[in-house]
């Protein structure tokens, strides 16, 4: 059975996904961009419901139905702090879905085997199964590779996903940690399933499959154990890749060119994204999937000198004589969900007709782009929150920085220290300002554990405190 | 414990140790506090203002001497102050143990403490008590108030319909504290700045300050200030030759001369010679800030201003920061109250000399009945920041020769990069079905679209991409609706979870990004 107009409706559905990616190049036209990924979605799914997937139609609207009102609750909920882990647990959905649509490519494919092998009815068979039927013997062989990988992928993204969305809404421990074995079990799984392809392979049973699909979600589960909280924008940018990935590999073993474009864009964007992230660390991809960070070169620098207290009536003053201030949000603003307060707070600094800004480091928070979301949220205007690139240049000419709940992105020993562990790592330099507050619950290191030079620098004076109360006792002294 | 202040006895000295301010807060460390009648008069603090402060209020000397555990005081205690000095008492003010060797002596062999305020390291941490920077401040700003008060002009240029004024040129050696205010107070009068010191690395702050760094051609490699605690060091001679040699060069053109170069425990290295004040204009004036120890010009006279008969006013006073005694004791008084805080650290009233710490370690020159100075070296050095290797200018013609050389590369690298690809390709090609390649031709042109169309996403929008993308990787709804009509009850089963589960993908992502994206506001 062919439908024609089905393969059409995929076509305009492709090319509006596209479109919709590419329109999140600004903020302006990201607006627009999200209605032709709704209405390319809408139309691949209606074409497909009306063609090959009319079977039961009715059950399949109303199980889209229910899976939508559930959506629509969890998307209209979520607070904009949650965001990291409502996208980690999508992507778990994302990869069991995968896992469940490669069985049942497996159970179709043994079915329509028996079948023939009757020499029954074939024309009886529904649009898939007819799809297999006609399949040759090599191209059957590819199927397998096909569905296997789907699966295996599928698998890994589902069990990462859930210890990702686990780490990030702190119901499981953030720091990295290990089964005894380490990477060894990590590489013990992934030869079973290598083996478990080639029996596959050449067998199509389902014993092998079934061995590998708890190989690989161990493999997901273990994966992203090992590696801590700071490195979770990778994490969670490398699972929304490899749910493409799975959305892909599935795509072949159905033979629908909708996924395989679909998987493959995703797939590539969450590529892109996990390298920006990296990159932004000064990491190798490689070294944040093996998790943790790599023990220090060498000797580290002493920090000297002493960390600096400051009360509210100080902070206070000081903004109120500075001309320009530049603030730098990190995880700790969201974790204290400080947002409305740096909102308020620049509202009326402007209203003094001082220039505040935002420098938002690369891998500020757990998301890419975590923090963007949050101060826009708060209604931060977009056009003062600027990239570490653009801002980094104007701190000496600055007045005052407030960092609030950052560490390790304004960490100078990544400059000044060639030992440290993130050496060579890109930070923002509010030390060059002419004063440096630090908004932070004590005199704890960061998520690295690493000690941070800047808290000990004569300019800077440390606000201690729970970001949202220090603002908020700021604000009472700032009119 | 009780912490006194006396009146100051050394003639002309204005300043006090203690301020009601400074008192309030020396209170909240549990001390109680105990003043002579009329110690802060002379700085502008009445009696009522200390009483009103809780500070007590004694008659005399002896008095005061009798009650306090700590005496904090400005000047070094005279002889006479040395009698009333007690077994057990500390006395915190300055105290040269060069100069004043025979009194640390003497309150050494009474068992008295004495903590010398110029000996506080110079390192970060003791930067709140250091009174020396705080003085040299003032002293700073205050020569160069001086110097404009016998300076016959102004400093800023004017071009005015009277005529046109030249700016003031101003002069300062020695880029220390002192020198650095003085850079600070002058350029922001409008005067043209100038400054010198031996230590080049300090050639940034003085430009900060919005003056021009006069240097030398010479070459020497000179001692990193902070090997030495970050004061400048005794110079070799061809280096001090090179400098009179400047400093000749550009003296006529001078109006203010301001000298402010000292090194530790020695003469004052003599800078502007005679020659050099004879060739200066009439009316130009000269400030030296080191006539305490003999200063940076000969021809000063401590404590006096005299006229050259070439008509050069020359400034030898070295009591600046008495000049300014409110401003001066509020500074000083708070160099002391960070100071009693070190050695509070229960703020509990009960002073721990801690002689392991290295502040109090430093600044303690007698303790249990022995001298303790000098003392060993600080285990924290100053820290300065090492100079940076200057980066290479590249010619026009070695940039060029970078950016061929760059792009040979990258044009290698992708085409390494296709020709692989390609190979790949052909090999997957040759075993693989036409059906199969089909597939992947669109998966390969997609991954291409992918990467061209994400680059150009905004670094602000990154979350609201990672929920659009989740929403449409949950296209794998189509294989769900197409396997779900076709089989057994496990296959609709399997099939009606995971168009269930896609689902709420859908709307869950869709509905968020479009959330998120219309929170971004433009202002």
């Amino acid at each position: 059975m062919e439908f024609g107009f089905t393969t059409a409706a995929y076509v305009v559905a492709a090319v509006l996904f596209i479109l919709s990616l590419g329109g999140l190049s600004g903020q302006e036209s990201a607006k627009r961009a999200v209605w032709y990924g709704i209405v390319g979605m809408a139309l691949a799914v209606a074409a497909t419901l009306v063609g090959p997937g009319s079977g039961y139609w009715l059950l399949s609207i109303l199980l889209i139905a229910g899976g939508g009102a559930i959506g629509y609750q969890l998307a209209t909920k979520v607070q904009m702090t949650q965001m990291p882990e409502l996208v980690a647990a999508m992507h778990s959905l994302v990869g069991l879905a995968a896992v469940f649509v490669g069985f049942i490519a497996h159970f179709e494919m043994v079915r329509v085997a028996g079948l023939i092998a009757e020499n029954a009815n074939l024309a009886e068979l529904g649009t898939f199964a007819s799809l297999i039927a006609k399949k040759t013997g090599v191209e059957l062989a590819i199927l397998r590779v096909e569905l296997f990988l789907g699966i295996f992928i599928g698998a890994i993204t589902f069990t990462g996903s859930i210890i990702a969305y686990g780490k990030l809404a702190g119901k499981v421990d953030s720091a990295a940690k290990k089964l005894p074995g380490g990477h060894l079990l990590n590489i013990t799984a992934a030869a079973i399933s290598a083996v478990t392809l080639l029996m596959y392979f050449n067998s199509g049973a389902f014993f092998p499959l079934f061995i590998m699909t708890l190989a690989a979600l161990f493999i997901g589960y273990h994966l992203i154990m090992g590696i801590g909280g700071a490195d979770m924008p990778v994490v969670v940018s490398m699972l929304n890749s490899y749910s493409g990935w799975a959305a892909a590999a599935i795509g072949f073993s159905l033979g629908n060119d909708l996924l395989i474009v679909v998987g493959a864009l995703v797939g590539s964007s969450g590529a892109i994204l996990s390298y920006i992230m990296c990159k932004a660390m000064n990491r190798s991809f490689v070294s944040v999937i093996l998790g943790g960070f790599g023990g220090p070169a060498g000797e580290q620098m002493a920090v000297e000198g002493e960390q600096i207290a400051i009360d509210v009536d100080g902070v206070a003053t000081a903004l109120e004589e500075a001309d320009s201030v530049i603030i730098i949000p990190g995880y700790g603003m969201a974790v204290a969900q400080a947002q409305q307060n740096v909102a308020e707070l620049t509202r009326r600094l402007r209203a003094k007709g001082k220039n505040v800004r935002f420098a938002i480091h690369p891998v500020a928070g757990r998301l890419p782009g975590h923090m963007n979301v949050l101060l826009a949220e708060a209604k931060v205007p977009y056009d003062i929150v600027m990239e570490m690139d653009e801002i980094n240049d104007d701190f000496p000419e600055t007045d005052v920085a407030i960092v609030i709940g950052s560490n390790d992105i304004v960490n100078p020993a990544a400059q000044d220290d060639p030992n440290s562990p993130i050496a060579g790592m890109p930070v923002l330099e509010c030390w060059k300002a002419k004063q440096v507050f630090v908004s932070k619950r004590g005199q704890g290191t960061g998520y690295s554990g690493i000690e941070n030079p800047l808290f000990f620098k004569e300019n800077t004076r440390m606000f201690y405190g729970d970001a949202k109360a220090s603002l908020d006792a700021l604000l009472g002294k700032i009119d | 414990m009780k912490i006194g202040t006396p009146k100051e006895l050394f003639e002309g000295e204005n300043r006090v140790a203690m301020t009601p301010a400074s008192a309030l807060e020396l209170q909240k460390l549990g001390h109680e506090c105990v003043i002579e009648t009329k110690a802060g008069a002379a700085a502008g603090f009445s009696d009522k203002a200390y009483k009103d402060a809780g500070v007590e209020v004694v008659k005399t000397a002896a008095a005061l001497w009798k009650a306090a555990d700590i005496v904090a005081k400005v000047r070094v205690p005279d002889d006479g102050e040395m009698k009333r000095l007690s077994e057990g008492q500390t006395v915190v003010s300055f105290f040269s143990p060069v100069a004043d060797e025979a009194k640390m002596a003497a309150a050494a062999k009474k068992g008295a403490t004495v903590v010398a305020m110029e000996m506080i390291p110079r390192i970060s941490r003791a930067q709140k008590m250091d009174a020396l920077s705080s003085m040299a401040n003032i002293a700073g700003y205050r020569a160069v108030i001086e110097a404009g008060n016998n300076f016959p002009r102004f400093f800023t240029g004017q071009i005015t319909a009277a005529g046109k004024v030249p700016p003031a040129k101003v002069l300062v050696v020695g880029a220390g504290v002192a020198g650095l205010a003085a850079i600070g107070t002058s350029t922001s009068l409008g005067a043209i700045t100038y400054a010198f010191d031996v230590r080049p690395e300090v050639a940034e702050q003085v430009e900060s300050m919005g003056a021009e760094f006069v240097f030398l051609d010479f070459e020497e490699d000179q001692k990193d200030g902070a090997e030495t605690g970050g004061y400048a060091s005794v110079s070799s001679p061809e280096f001090a030759a090179a400098q009179l040699a400047k400093f000749r060069e550009i003296a006529p053109d001078m109006d203010i001369v301001i000298t402010t170069a000292l090194i530790p425990n020695r003469e004052a290295p003599e800078l502007w010679t005679e020659d050099m004040v004879k060739s200066m204009k009439p009316g130009s004036v000269i400030v030296d800030l080191a006539a305490e120890k003999g200063g940076n010009c000969k021809m000063t006279v401590k404590d006096e201003k005299i006229v050259t008969d070439n008509g050069v006013t020359i400034i030898g006073y070295t009591d600046f920061p008495s000049r300014m005694a409110a401003q001066s004791s509020t500074l000083y008084a708070t160099n002391i109250r960070h100071l009693m805080t070190d050695l509070t650290p229960e703020k509990d009233g009960v002073i721990n000399h801690n002689m392991e710490d290295d502040v109090i370690r430093g600044a303690t020159i007698a303790h249990a009945k022995e001298v303790t100075f000098p003392p060993p070296p600080p285990k924290v050095q100053a820290i300065a920041a090492k100079p940076k290797a200057a980066v290479v200018e590249l010619t026009p013609e070695e940039k060029r020769a970078a950016e061929t050389a760059a792009f040979k590369a990258q044009t290698k690298s992708q085409v390494t990069l296709i020709a692989v690809g390609a190979a790949v390709l052909l090999a997957i090609g040759l075993v693989a079905p036409a059906s199969f390649m089909q597939h992947f031709i669109v998966f390969v042109l997609s991954i291409f679209i992918g990467f061209q169309v994400i680059w150009g996403v905004a670094h602000s929008l990154h979350t609201p991409l990672m929920a659009v993308t989740n929403a449409i990787s949950s296209i794998i709804i189509l294989g769900a609706l197409m396997q779900i009509g076709s089989g057994s009850f496990l296959v609709i089963l399997l099939a009606g979870l995971a168009v269930f589960m896609t689902g709420i993908n859908i709307f869950g992502g869709f509905l968020v990004t479009r959330r998120m994206l219309a929170m971004f506001q433009k202002s």
